[in-house]
C-alpha cells in the first residue's frame, strides 16, 4: 500500500525521468543538426567574404597564373582551413559536406563547402572547411549545461510536486481522521470541509450525509429501546409496587404471603427478561458507555470474592492465578463484571460437591487470556453449539436463570472485542476462555 | 418529612404512597409535570420521587427549574426508562439517586434514608437487635465491647433488614439491593440462604439471634416488636 501523495510523486518523477531519457537520448542529434547548421551558415558567410575580397583585389594574390599551386591556409589550431585552387573542369560546385583530410599525419574530419567559381573565364575551386572536433566539443559542453539544468530542474520539481501534492491532498487526510474519530457514542455531523478541490467536497459531503443517516438510525434505535423499556417496565413497576404491599400489609395468612412472593418472582422473571433483552439490544447497538480503565484481575478477585460464601456453601473449591494483571482500555467496568460474573457462578452452580474451579489470567502468546475451568459435568457438543443463543438452556429444577445469561455475557464481550472459547467434555467439565484484544496489552 | 410523587402512572403513585404513608411520610402526588412543576415552586418538599418519563415534561427541567431557584429538595429519579445517559445526566443535574423501575418499596426507602443522611449529616442512630447493637456509621456489629466479624455484604444485608425491620424482606429484594440490577438474570434464591446462615452462624457464637426470622415461604425479616 502506497499513499496517493508519494504515487502523485512517483509519477511525475518518472515521467519527467522518462522524458529526461528520451531528451538526452536525442540530444547529440539535435545538437549536430543544430551545430552543422550553424556551421554551415558560417562556411556560407565566409564564401562570401572570400569571394568579396576576390572581387576586391582580383585573384591574383591568391593564385599564380604561372604556377598550378594554388592558395591554402590553415589557422594554427587547424580548426579551419580554406584553400582556392584552378579547376580543370567546369562543374558548378555548391555543396557542403564532410571529409577527411590528412595534415601532419593527422586525420581530421572537415565540415568543408566546396564551390566553383569562375573569374576571367578560367575555373577555380573554393573549399573552406571546419574541424568537426571542435563542434563536437561545443556539443558536449552544451549538452553538460543542460543535463545538469535538467537534474536541477527534475529536483527542484520533485520537491515542488511533494509539498504541492501534500497541501492539495490535506482535506483527504482531514476527512479519514475525521471519520476515524467518530465512534457509536459519537456521530458528529461535523460542519462542511473547506476545501477547493470540488472531488473532496464531493466526498465530504456524501460521508456527512451517510453519517447523518447512521447517527438517525442509531437513535431511532435508542428511542425504541427506551420506549419498549419504558412501555413494559411501568405495569411491572405497578404490579410490584402492589404485591409488596400486600406483602407488607401483614395480615394475610403464610399460604397467602407464599402466593404473593412467587408472584414477586415471576414478575421478577419477567423484568430479568425485558432487561436482558434490551441489554443485548443496547450493546448490539453500542449505546453503553466504554470510558473506563479496568483492572481485569481486579474484576476476577471480586467476582471470585463474591462467590466464595456460595462455592463454599457448595463444597467447591475455587482457586484464583493471576500471573499479570493487564489493564483495558476504553471498558466498561460493570458490564465486564457481569461478564466474568456470569461464568464463574455458572461454574460454581454446575461444579458437584467436591469439585473445583480454577481461573486463570495471564499472558498467552501476546494475548491476555482468563481462563475460567471446572469439574462440573460437562456438556454435549449438540450443547456447546447452542450455547450463546438466546432461551436455548433451561431454567434449572429451582426455577433460577432464565437462559440469556450467556448470551448476555457474549453480547459484552463482543461489545469489547473480546474473544470467547469454551471447551467441554461431558463428565470431566467445560472451560471457558476470555481472550482480550491484542492491541491493548 | 414531606415528599412529592412526580408520576403519571397513577396506580404506582398510589401504591407509593401507601407505603411512604406506613413509614409516616407526608405525601403529595403530581400526575403531570405542570402540576409538579407548580406544587414545587410553591411548596416545600423534603424530597420529590421524579419519574423522567412524563407526558407533557422533560423530567430532568423539573431539576433544572428546581436547582435555578435554590430550592433545596432532594430528587430520586425512578424511571422505565432505562437509557444509559438518564442516569448519568439526571446526577450531573443534582439529583440525589436514581432507581430504576420495577424497584422495591423498601429499597426506595434505603435510599431515602441514605440521601436524608448524606443531606443533613446527621449521624444514624445505631440499632439494637437484641444483644447485639449496629454501628451504622462506622458499620460494625457489636455486642457488647466485642466486635461481630462480618464481610461487606453481610453487614449490608443484616442492615438492610434493619432499616427495614418488621418487614419481610424477600430473597429477591436482598438480592437485588446487594448485587444491583447488572447481575438480575443471575439471581439464586440460594445466595441469600447462604449468607444469611453465615450470618446465623456468627451471632450464634456470641449470643442466639431469634430477632432474626425466616419467613417460610417468602423470606427474611428483623422483628424487634418481641423485645
Amino acid at each position: 500500500m502506497m499513499k496517493l501523495q508519494t504515487k502523485l510523486a512517483l509519477f511525475n518523477l518518472l515521467s519527467k525521468l522518462v522524458f529526461s531519457a528520451l531528451f538526452i537520448g536525442f540530444l547529440p542529434l539535435i545538437i549536430e543538426r543544430i551545430n552543422v547548421r550553424q556551421t554551415d551558415k558560417e562556411l556560407v558567410n565566409k564564401r562570401e567574404e572570400v569571394i568579396g575580397l576576390i572581387s576586391e583585389v582580383g585573384i591574383e594574390p591568391f593564385i599564380h597564373s604561372d604556377t598550378a599551386a594554388g592558395f591554402g591556409s590553415y589557422n594554427i589550431l587547424k580548426e579551419e582551413y580554406i584553400s582556392l585552387e584552378r579547376s580543370s573542369t567546369d562543374d558548378e560546385w555548391n555543396y557542403i559536406d564532410i571529409t577527411q583530410r590528412i595534415i601532419d599525419d593527422e586525420v581530421i574530419d572537415y565540415r568543408v563547402l566546396h564551390y566553383s567559381l569562375k573569374i576571367d573565364g578560367e575555373s577555380y575551386l573554393l573549399e573552406i572547411g571546419m574541424s568537426l572536433a571542435s563542434i563536437t566539443y561545443a556539443a558536449r559542453n552544451i549538452r553538460n549545461v543542460i543535463l545538469i539544468f535538467l537534474g536541477l530542474f527534475i529536483l527542484v520539481t520533485l520537491l515542488s510536486d511533494l509539498t504541492y501534492t501534500a497541501q492539495i491532498l490535506r482535506p483527504l487526510r482531514k476527512i479519514t481522521s475525521r471519520l476515524r474519530k467518530t465512534s457509536f457514542s459519537s456521530f458528529d455531523v461535523t460542519e462542511p470541509l473547506v476545501t477547493s478541490t470540488e472531488d473532496f467536497a464531493r466526498l465530504d459531503r456524501a460521508l456527512r450525509e451517510m453519517m447523518k443517516k447512521i447517527s438517525e438510525l442509531f437513535s431511532k434505535e435508542k428511542e425504541i429501546t427506551v420506549n419498549i423499556s419504558h412501555e413494559l417496565m411501568t405495569p411491572v413497576s405497578v404490579l410490584r409496587s402492589r404485591l409488596e404491599n400486600m406483602l407488607l400489609n401483614g395480615n394475610t395468612d403464610p399460604a397467602t404471603e407464599a402466593g404473593i412472593e412467587e408472584s414477586l418472582r415471576t414478575l421478577h422473571r419477567l423484568k430479568v427478561l425485558v432487561n436482558s433483552m434490551l441489554m443485548i439490544a443496547r450493546l448490539e447497538s453500542h449505546q453503553y458507555l466504554k470510558e473506563e480503565s479496568v483492572g481485569i484481575c481486579d474484576i476476577v478477585k471480586e467476582v471470585t470474592g463474591e462467590l466464595e460464601p456460595i462455592a463454599e456453601d457448595g463444597k467447591v473449591t475455587v482457586t484464583l492465578t493471576c500471573e499479570t494483571n493487564f489493564t483495558m482500555k476504553n471498558a466498561n467496568r460493570s458490564l465486564l463484571f457481569s461478564m466474568l460474573y456470569n461464568v464463574v457462578n455458572n461454574a460454581v452452580q454446575h461444579t458437584p460437591e467436591g469439585g473445583m474451579v480454577d481461573i486463570h489470567c495471564g499472558e498467552n502468546s501476546g494475548r491476555f487470556e482468563v481462563s475460567v475451568s471446572d469439574t462440573g459435568k460437562g456438556m454435549s457438543p449438540e450443547h456447546l453449539d447452542r450455547l450463546f443463543t438466546r432461551f436455548s438452556t433451561r431454567p434449572d429444577k429451582s426455577g433460577n436463570g432464565t437462559g440469556i445469561g450467556l448470551a448476555i455475557t457474549k453480547s459484552i464481550a463482543d461489545f469489547h472485542d473480546i474473544a470467547i472459547r469454551v471447551l467441554s467434555e461431558p463428565g470431566k467439565g467445560t472451560q471457558f476462555f476470555f481472550f482480550f484484544p491484542l492491541n491493548s496489552l | 418529612m414531606n415528599v412529592l410523587i412526580v408520576e403519571d402512572e397513577k396506580s404506582l403513585a398510589n401504591e407509593i404512597a401507601l407505603f411512604l404513608k406506613r413509614e409516616n411520610f407526608l405525601c403529595e402526588m403530581a400526575h403531570t409535570g405542570r402540576e409538579a412543576s407548580e406544587k414545587i415552586a410553591v411548596n416545600l418538599y423534603d424530597f420529590v420521587l421524579l419519574d423522567l418519563g412524563l407526558p407533557d415534561y422533560n423530567g430532568l427541567d423539573l431539576i433544572r427549574e428546581a436547582k435555578k431557584n435554590n430550592s433545596d429538595v432532594s430528587f430520586i429519579i425512578i424511571t422505565a426508562r432505562g437509557a444509559v445517559e438518564d442516569r448519568v445526566k439526571g446526577l450531573d443535574l443534582g439529583a440525589d439517586d436514581y432507581l430504576p423501575k420495577p424497584f422495591a418499596l423498601a429499597e426506595l426507602h434505603a435510599r431515602i434514608m441514605a440521601v436524608t443522611r448524606r443531606k443533613f449529616r446527621i449521624s444514624s442512630p445505631d440499632i439494637a437487635l437484641g444483644d447485639f447493637v449496629m454501628k451504622t456509621d462506622s458499620r460494625k456489629l457489636m455486642y457488647g465491647q466485642k466486635e461481630v466479624e462480618l464481610t461487606r455484604k453481610e453487614f449490608d444485608l443484616l442492615y438492610y433488614l434493619a432499616i427495614n425491620r418488621n418487614k419481610v424482606l424477600t430473597r429477591h429484594q436482598l438480592y437485588e439491593h446487594i448485587w444491583g440490577n447488572t447481575l438480575d438474570d443471575q439471581y439464586d434464591s440460594n445466595f441469600i440462604d447462604v449468607h444469611i446462615k453465615n450470618i446465623r452462624k456468627k451471632l450464634n457464637a456470641h449470643a442466639p439471634a431469634p430477632w432474626l426470622e425466616t419467613a417460610r415461604g417468602v423470606g427474611y425479616r428483623i422483628s424487634t416488636d418481641n423485645q
